[in-house]
């Protein structure tokens, strides 16, 4: 009995110790954030007076909120304009399958799989000649094309794990089209729809591939942002730290409410 | 034809009935096709036209003159697209080998039943919830020589401590690696668990009673079940990658020198910072053919041994 205890407490403690080292880069630019640019750069250290200065600096010096405001826009943009498409889509594809379902599906998210440098010049092309390159739209345009696979296979898994005896039962009752839709579609897959939602957001905020070749200064996302305030001014970690923290809060917070989805989500509805 | 020009005079019943029955036989396709079509022509269609912009001359603008395989060939010889996919092949290998290891090692860890797993899961999840570009920054800092990790240990009175990876060309590549690999892990580790929490208990015990020893179970009961866990987390480790461009660009810049250069950065350089947009699409195409080589020829074993198995 001792053995099996002390066992366990090891195992609670390496799994403890592991989660500090897996943690520990996030806590230390969170903290290098209140930290003055000397400080920041002085010898590593815990104990320091935290200081808002280097916030304020980002916030009054710098366009972030303009940067900030880009990201909310490009995220539930895309978002919204990626389930428009995709609900209908993954509905049709759950209950009412053809013999082809299956093979349209790997033939979506086999797009997936490929690297995103093979469709950028046509992009970049067209995005030139349309006026949409740096513009929020454009982005919206893209980031709605790059989450659309994983949109409708998520929302497909979660659908189809939905009763559909219920359907035929409120079909049997006479419910309408805008009935069946209203009370009996609607409740069950609004917590689909929404942790689905959920990750095309989080996708669509932490992208930088898109953000980076197709903006400049106007439509530049956060993480266009962050990139291009690590390079010239590499010297200011203090702000960077700053502004990494602004930028990531957001999906920390999202992250701790929806621990659940977020699971699921992340590895693609392989864990429910 | 014949029914179209009838279908202006109106005949009660079939008629009204048969555009909305059309309608109902068609809509499931019609609600499909924008998902599919939009998709396909976004990534197959586009990568056509890339192809065929790699078959051009084409410098700052587009331009359609063709010179067959003339940018291949200069693209063999350029030494820094080796050193690009040489580095892909390296930092691929090695970011899809650790993340297995660790993720499969975490798995095991939090299935023995430790307290507050669910917190210890999130956090092991959440580097994965963060972009590229934060990661890099985050990693930029720690392994700087002067401010991070190397400064800290020396701080602590290790004076001789040295840990300048991130500058050393030769080591710089790998700095890319733990960045990585700290990312993915966590989510590696998801993937497992929820793999081992779906294996039968029984199996376990009757080794157990057997006499077979801890590790022996997982290497040799449960392992071989999570074979479609394993296929799954490589392909999505794969797909990343090849993708990699943000964190690249964060933490080195494929820099010092061109030491990290990826594929995509290489793309990237030579097509906005150089005007060679036909060098670019065909190191665009030779990614993408590697991508294939590796991709077919494993889904197709995996897929045929699970039709069978």
């Amino acid at each position: 009995m001792t053995m099996l205890a002390s066992k366990r407490l090891w195992l609670a403690v390496l799994a403890w110790g592991i989660t500090l080292v897996m943690f520990f880069p996030i806590f230390w630019m969170f903290l290098t954030g209140f930290k003055t640019e000397a400080a920041a750069v002085a010898t590593p250290s815990l104990f320091f007076s935290p200081t808002l200065e280097s916030y304020m600096a980002v916030l009054e010096r710098t366009d972030y909120l303009k940067f900030a405001i880009n990201s909310v826009i490009m995220a539930f943009g895309s978002t919204a304009l990626a389930l428009l498409i995709a609900v209908p889509c993954a509905y049709s594809m759950a209950f009412l399958p053809t013999p082809r379902t299956k093979g349209t599906l790997l033939w979506m998210l086999s797009t997936k799989m490929l690297p995103p440098v093979g469709v950028l010049m046509p992009i970049y092309l067209i995005f030139r000649d349309t006026g949409l390159l740096d513009s929020q739209l454009g982005l919206v345009i893209v980031y709605t094309l790059m989450n659309l696979p994983i949109v409708v296979w998520m929302l497909y898994t979660f659908f189809k794990d939905l009763p559909k005896d219920i359907l035929e039962a409120g079909r049997m009752d006479g419910a309408g089209t805008s009935q069946e839709i209203i009370y009996l579609l609607l409740p069950l897959t609004l917590p689909g729809i929404a942790s689905t939602g959920l990750l095309a957001i989080i996708l669509s905020w932490n992208e930088a591939f898109w953000s980076l070749n197709l903006t400049s200064y106007d439509a530049a996302p956060l993480t266009a942002f962050i990139a291009s305030f690590s390079s010239p001014e590499g010297l200011f970690w203090a702000k960077l730290s700053a502004a990494s923290t602004m930028a990531i809060a957001p999906i920390l917070v999202f992250g701790w409410l929806s621990q659940k989805q977020l699971v699921r989500g992340l590895t693609f509805g392989a864990v429910k | 034809m014949s029914s179209t020009s009838t279908a202006g005079a109106p005949r009660h019943g079939a008629l009204r009935r048969t555009p909305s029955g059309l309608l109902q036989d068609w809509l499931p396709r019609i609600v499909v096709a924008p998902s599919l079509v939009v998709s396909l022509v976004f990534v197959y269609g586009f990568m056509l036209w890339t192809f065929v912009l790699s078959l051009t001359n084409s410098r700052m603008l587009p331009s359609y003159d063709f010179i067959g395989f003339a940018q291949y060939a200069r693209l063999m010889e350029n030494e820094r697209w080796w050193v690009a996919s040489t580095n892909l092949v390296v930092f691929g290998g090695l970011f899809v080998a650790l993340c297995l290891f660790l993720g499969v090692v975490l798995a095991i860890l939090l299935d023995q039943r430790i307290r507050q797993e669910g917190a210890l899961r999130t956090i092991y999840l959440y580097p994965m919830a963060l972009s590229f570009i934060v990661t890099g920054v985050v990693w930029k800092w720690l392994l700087n020589p002067s401010l991070g990790i190397e400064a800290m240990v020396q701080g602590w009175g290790f004076e001789t401590f040295s840990f300048d990876w991130l500058v050393d060309p030769n080591m710089a590549i790998y700095t890319l690696v733990i960045a990585a690999v700290w990312q993915a892990s966590g989510f590696v580790m998801a993937l497992f668990l929820a793999g081992l929490r779906g294996v039968d208990d029984s199996i376990l015990k009757a080794a157990q009673l057997d006499g077979a020893s801890l590790p022996r179970i997982y290497w040799r009961v449960v392992m071989p079940c999570l074979r479609p866990v394993l296929f799954s987390a490589v392909m999505i480790l794969a797909h990343i990658a090849i993708k990699s461009f943000d964190l690249v660009m964060a933490l080195t810049g494929g820099g010092p020198g061109y030491a990290t250069d990826l594929p995509a950065t290489f793309m990237y350089t030579h097509t906005f910072s150089r005007a060679q947009i036909g060098l670019g699409s065909a190191s665009a195409m030779l990614m993408l053919g590697g991508v294939l080589a590796i991709l077919i020829p494993y889904l197709y074993c995996e897929l045929r041994g699970r039709k069978h198995g």
